[in-house]
């Protein structure tokens, strides 16, 4: 493998915010080996928190130190790279230590955002949810902007099967990326356990709209099939019941709902006609079938 | 005259004594110019967490509004954010220093006595008068010692429109326009060397002069840095909120009708039309 490609790679790499960090190690390693970052320039900075990250995410935390130590002696009060010795901490040392880090840092710059999750996270990993869901409150209320953050208070509202709460993080999500389907998915799945069936119904089928390049002859392949699958198991359960479902969103019930469940069975057995799906498929037909 | 050019024939002298001096200056005194501008620059102040909140409270109701007619969210959950942003607006809730205390009219805070809106304005005086000295100093250099000097020959022919872009400083209604004088070879560098300096110092630098000219010492430098003057925001978030209300009329989930698009996508559904 040549410097220059290795390199070329890491830049891309870094330019995709994309994590890798197996192939970043490795690749960062024949650079750092080569002790060519002295004369990257301004970029080999930019290289050395990338192979300290990837170090530390596959364990060699021997190569993590060494960029630190690099990066330290450069920048030694950049927040960034107090970021990155939390980080390192993390990795050996015991939670507490580290909050105790980042309580310290917090106090000295209290707008520093990227610490402000990082002890969230590490709250989050200790179990202390109520902490962590407090403070992760008040950091959206400050950074409104952060998708991220609004996914994951999501997410911790979910593991705690407070659905509605869970929603209404992921409401904020969704005005933040309406161009992202996995939001308006994960929104449904949401609704989905919350028991609002309708509300999910509309939301599966929204994902479904948004995926233009489908049409009547395609497969459903990847993020589709969970959404036909998600229709189904809404409009089956709207179809058998016919009583009104309670939806606390006062979503009403399509009038059609009896085409959507036609083309919803259709549309998953669909899923199911190539030569990997072929197996399952009777499987499935004959869960269809049963009412 | 006109039949015959004029033949005036330049020293080779003004050349290497005076066209190239002025150009090599005019380079050295920008790239100079950049560094100090570098080394005056003082750190982006840490702003407190209540302020950060303060300024981007607005881009909350902001982005709820961009997506309004074809909203990503239920109606309920929509009307739940936009109410509870109209009455965090209203209440004053994001507000720097807490909610307005009493009736008394808030008036907005004088930049002369603000210590932070006076950091940013004295950071720009400073690469301001670092950008005009030098400019006056070189001028009133060529003025003093070249007055009045023909530097170069443009190559190609140019209208009469051009003299007094290029024959400053040389009251002669008959010569040819592609004759520089002094003065104009200065301006021309003075407008023209951004390019170079951009080769030399990278896209952001603060070499070039001209774009000066427009600034304004109390603008502050990179514009959307946070400092840009005294903002009532309380009016700000007061005007806002019936923006709030108009949008909310406007409110349309996308996916109100959206089972009869997927029913009418795969041919399940008459088409609407």
């Amino acid at each position: 493998m040549s410097l220059q490609s290795a390199l070329q790679q890491l830049a891309s790499f870094r330019a995709n915010n994309s994590r890798e960090s197996q192939e970043t190690f490795a690749k960062g390693l024949v650079v750092l080996k080569a002790g060519k970052t002295v004369n990257l320039g301004e970029e080999g900075w930019a290289f050395l928190e990338q192979l300290a990250l990837a170090a530390i995410d596959v364990g060699r935390i021997d190569i993590a130190d060494q960029c630190l130590k690099q990066l330290s002696d450069k920048f030694d009060d950049s927040p960034r790279v107090d970021v990155l010795r939390g980080i390192r901490m993390e990795a050996t040392q015991s939670p507490s230590i580290v909050l105790s880090f980042y309580d310290e840092l917090l106090r000295i710059s209290p707008s520093n955002a990227a610490i402000w999750k990082r002890r969230i996270s590490v709250l989050r990993r200790l179990g202390k949810l109520e902490k962590a869901v407090e403070d992760l409150n008040e950091y959206l209320d400050t950074f409104y902007t952060d998708v991220e953050g609004w996914l994951e208070l999501a997410d911790i509202h979910a593991s705690c099967n407070q659905y509605t709460y869970a929603l209404q993080a992921l409401s904020h999500a969704l005005l933040l990326t309406p161009q992202n389907p996995f939001t308006f998915l994960q929104f449904a799945e949401t609704a989905y356990s919350a028991g609002d069936m309708p509300l999910a119904l509309k939301m599966f089928l929204v994902v479904i709209d948004m995926n233009e390049s489908e049409d009547e002859d395609a497969i459903p392949l990847g993020i589709s099939v969970r959404a036909w699958w998600g229709t189904k198991l809404c409009t089956r359960q709207l179809v058998a019941s016919s009583a009104t479902h309670n939806s606390q969103s006062n979503t009403s019930v399509p009038k059609n709902i009896k085409l959507v469940d036609e083309l919803a069975t259709e549309r998953v057995l669909t899923a199911y006609s190539g030569e990997q799906g072929i197996q399952t498929r009777n499987l499935v037909s004959k869960w269809m079938s049963r009412r | 005259m006109s039949s015959l050019p004029v033949s005036l024939y330049l020293d080779p002298q003004i050349r290497d004594w005076v066209l190239f001096p002025i150009t090599l200056v005019m380079i050295l005194v920008g790239i100079l110019r950049h560094y100090v501008v570098v080394l005056l620059q003082s750190a982006p102040k840490v702003q407190t967490r209540a302020a950060i909140r303060e300024q981007r409270a607005l881009a909350r109701s902001q982005i709820l509004r961009a997506t309004a007619a074809h909203s990503p969210i239920p109606p309920v959950y929509y009307t739940s954010i936009s109410q509870h942003l109209a009455a965090a607006y209203t209440a004053g809730t994001y507000l720097k220093d807490g909610p307005p205390k009493g009736d008394a009219p808030s008036a907005p805070p004088n930049p002369i006595t603000d210590p932070a809106a006076m950091d940013g304005m004295m950071a720009g005086m400073k690469t301001q008068m670092v950008m005009m000295v030098p400019q006056m100093v070189i001028m009133g250099w060529i003025n003093f010692f070249f007055q009045g000097f023909v530097l170069i020959k443009l190559p190609f022919p140019l209208t009469l429109g051009f003299k007094s872009m290029l024959q400053r400083g040389i009251e002669t209604p008959d010569m040819d326009v592609r004759w520089v004088s002094s003065l104009s070879w200065y301006f021309l560098n003075f407008f023209g060397l951004n390019g170079l300096y951009r080769i030399l110092l990278g896209s952001d630098n603060s070499a070039d002069s001209s774009r000066d000219m427009t600034a304004s010492p109390f603008a502050a430098p990179g514009g959307a840095a946070g400092v840009a003057g005294p903002q009532d925001f309380n009016k700000l978030f007061k005007a806002e909120k019936d923006n709030l209300e108009f949008s909310e009329g406007l409110h349309n989930w996308v996916g109100q009708d959206v089972e009869n698009r997927v029913l009418r996508k795969y041919g399940k559904l008459a088409p609407a039309y």
